[in-house]
């Protein structure tokens, strides 16, 4: 275990959504647990897959609290496709959202999705687990 | 800026601290009372308790203020009726800044909206005044607010979400169709200077159009750099200086062509929710309006008559006696500030009115209708602290802007304590409580120092730009999420009395379709059919405005009257004085 390289995680916020408060509150927590943070602040999804791409990241996490997660979430998770990036990172959504969006979240192929009152132990125990699960990251001439 | 020979807390404490106080308790009384103390303490209170005597209650957004077991006037021995809490109405307005308070004029039951497209807020608008709301807070969607056009492709997808979209003069038409803006008042939630030049602009030239002469209109702006520089999570900033110049700018603009208006409400609550103590909230407002003072009076403006429209905008959170007496802390430590740091001799100018939202950030998804009572007794603790208006959350906004339905409960919650509580009937109930009072006390002294930290930083300005308070406000938010999840801070159903329930689907408010598409058709003929020269012109001109650092309003207005967009004139400020890149927050 010891020997593992650090996860690195890609940490935005989606689109123009003014509330970054638990999207700092992740990206401290994550980098407290040892993983390597990327926060890159307000970002549409081809910057975020870009940079994501650039980066190598393991996962890539998205804040979004202003109520166009459907919207910008399927963006995302379409171009993702596209791009042939889903299977090899794990994607993870955290925000404001209705319960019952949960279940059309993860069926845009959202690996896990995080509600207000989440703990940042709960997101540290999802990446570990599915990032262990034999994915790979992003940048494919490493994977 | 300067750093200043004095700090306010030790201007403040020169002017005061020479007046001759008059003690409410004589020595002998207060001796007596401290020996029957001391032998009460030793013989009835159990060891266990004389223990833990101080405790520091842990609360959502708290301050960490210690506690006392019990309070009597050894709390506050000189206490001094007349200098410190006076008659309401009356210097220093501890008690409330009106005589009559609620039995004069009710709280204004002022409860947000907006959403989707124009049309949709217009309707929204007219049910909530169907039923009995009596002032409006709009907001906008998030592209409006970060100052983006409805077709830029950074606002794909978002807009008409949490707020209503608006992109030139033409929309706010929508909004406000049929509604007779000179007869009620309406608060244009525009959060920054930089969209409150451009927003308010455009009502004002709406206004116009319709003959309401700008005298007879009847509101507020928020117009706060904090909220533009410090909470606001944005891709592009413009530096705080000239963000700081621009709420200036809106200030003498409006006082001077729109005098009934209120041209800023210095905003902690945003801040608050954001992360921060209740201390620092205020800490960081007053700051914001002191420099604010500061820069106007430099432009000429006598204070008695530049801050007569100041207002604040505060959270009102869990811990019940301290947000009550944080109200009334606040109040009399402005009215202080007026007097003996500016010399406000216009009453006023002291009064610290303010508008209370219930805190957001203190409700949870776990069993949402546990929400209705958190809001109620943060909206009763808003009311007994003395606020001029009221906005209660609704209990669905863990999961989305209000439905109709929670929208309207929230207004039945202020109704319902208006009405129905006898509350209202008696000013400041909560004065002269030997617990309140010293709360206040020291919430008044903390907050005081948090303004003189500040202050040694260069001031508000310059504590934005270093950064300060940016780390500051981070390094709170973390302690309090670590706290929560410890469960250090209790929160029923959430980490304490759980509950195994699944998050109920309640009924959620859901965006209506096709907004974007209408909005982007709109703007589309609305780029062909406008006298695209005259736009180009009026955009130089506010260009050139930025440039000379000259006030911008008089050609924001001129933006607005030829139609440019709410995208054309944020990107002429962009142009004009150039990107800022704020501080980390670690």
């Amino acid at each position: 275990m010891g020997e593992r390289r650090r996860i690195k995680v890609l940490l935005a916020k989606l689109g123009l959504d003014v509330h970054n408060r638990g999207v700092l509150t992740v990206a401290k927590g994550l980098s407290s647990a040892g993983m390597e943070v990327v926060y890159i602040g307000n970002a549409l999804p081809p910057e975020i897959l870009d940079v994501a791409i650039q980066e190598g990241a393991d996962v890539v996490g998205v804040s979004c609290l202003s109520g166009a997660h459907l919207t910008l979430g399927s963006s995302l998770m379409d171009l993702a496709r596209e791009k042939g990036l889903v299977g090899d990172g794990v994607f993870l959504i955290g925000g404001v959202f209705p319960p019952q969006d949960v279940g059309k979240l993860r069926d845009l192929g959202f690996d896990a999705v995080f509600l207000p009152g989440t703990t940042v132990e709960e997101i540290v125990r999802t990446i570990d687990s599915l990032v262990g699960k034999g994915t790979a990251s992003l940048n494919q001439e490493e994977g | 800026m300067s750093i200043r020979a004095k700090t306010t807390r030790e201007i403040l404490k020169e002017r005061i601290s020479s007046q001759q106080r008059r003690p409410l308790y004589s020595p002998e009384a207060l001796e007596e009372i401290q020996r029957g103390f001391d032998g009460w303490f030793s013989s009835v209170v159990g060891e266990r308790d004389r223990r833990s005597w101080i405790k520091v209650p842990l609360t959502v957004l708290g301050s960490d203020i210690p506690r006392e077991l019990l309070y009597t006037p050894l709390s506050n021995p000189d206490l001094d009726y007349l200098r410190d809490l006076g008659y309401s109405g009356s210097e220093p307005f501890t008690r409330g800044i009106h005589a009559n308070m609620y039995r004069g004029r009710k709280f204004t039951m002022r409860q947000l909206t907006g959403f989707g497209s124009p049309e949709d807020t217009n309707e929204r608008i007219k049910f909530m005044l169907k039923h009995g709301a009596t002032g409006l807070n709009i907001l906008f969607d998030i592209p409006t607010i970060q100052m983006y056009d409805s077709d830029d492709p950074m606002a794909a997808g978002q807009v008409g979400m949490s707020g209503v979209c608006v992109d030139s003069v033409e929309d706010m038409e929508l909004i406000f169709k049929d509604i007779p803006l000179d007869e009620i008042t309406i608060s244009i939630v525009s959060h920054y200077p930089s969209n409150t030049a451009i927003l308010f602009s455009m009502f004002l030239v709406l206004a116009e159009e319709r003959g309401i002469p700008w005298e007879r209109l009847r509101g507020s702006v928020q117009n706060d750099t904090t909220m533009e520089e410090l909470v606001r999570s944005g891709s592009e900033y413009i530096p705080p200086r000239d963000c700081f110049r621009i709420q200036c700018d809106n200030i003498e603009f409006i006082k001077t062509h729109v005098p009934r208006w209120n041209y800023i409400t210095l905003n902690g609550y945003n801040l608050r929710e954001f992360g921060t103590s209740s201390i620092t909230e205020m800490a960081v407002a007053l700051s914001n309006g002191i420099e604010t003072l500061e820069d106007l009076t430099s432009r000429g403006y006598g204070v008695d008559i530049i801050a007569d429209r100041l207002a604040f905008f505060w959270s009102v959170g869990n811990d019940f006696f301290e947000e009550v007496a944080r109200l009334r802390a606040v109040r009399r430590l402005w009215y202080k500030i007026m007097k003996y740091r500016f010399g406000a001799q216009n009453p006023r100018a002291m009064w610290m009115r303010c508008h209370v939202q219930t805190s957001g950030v203190s409700l949870f998804q776990q069993e949402p209708l546990n929400n209705i009572i958190r809001a109620a007794y943060h909206a009763l603790a808003a009311v007994l602290g003395g606020t001029q208006s009221l906005n209660v959350d609704s209990y669905d906004e863990a999961y989305s802007v209000p439905t109709e339905e929670a929208a309207l409960l929230s207004l039945r919650t202020q109704q319902i304590i208006q009405e129905e509580t006898g509350i209202t009937d008696v000013v400041d109930p909560l004065g002269g409580s030997f617990y309140v009072e010293a709360l206040t006390n020291g919430i008044e002294e903390r907050i005081l120092q948090e303004i003189e930290e500040i202050e040694k930083e260069g001031g508000y300005v310059a504590a934005i730009e270093s950064g300060m308070l940016h780390k500051k406000i981070a390094a709170y938010f973390a302690e309090q999420q670590k706290r929560l999840e410890r469960g250090e801070i209790k929160v029923v159903a959430y980490n304490v009395y759980k509950s195994d329930k699944k998050l109920p689907d309640i009924d959620v408010f859901r965006y209506p379709q096709g907004v974007e598409e209408r909005q982007r058709a709109r703007l589309e003929k609305l780029r062909l059919t406008r006298d695209n020269q005259r736009v180009e012109e009026t955009l130089t001109a506010l260009r050139d405005a930025c440039k000379r650092r000259e006030n911008i309003l008089p050609y924001c207005v001129e933006c607005a009257r030829a139609r440019c967009t709410e995208g054309e004139m944020f990107k002429t400020f962009k142009e004009a004085y150039g990107l800022w890149r704020p501080h980390g927050f670690w």
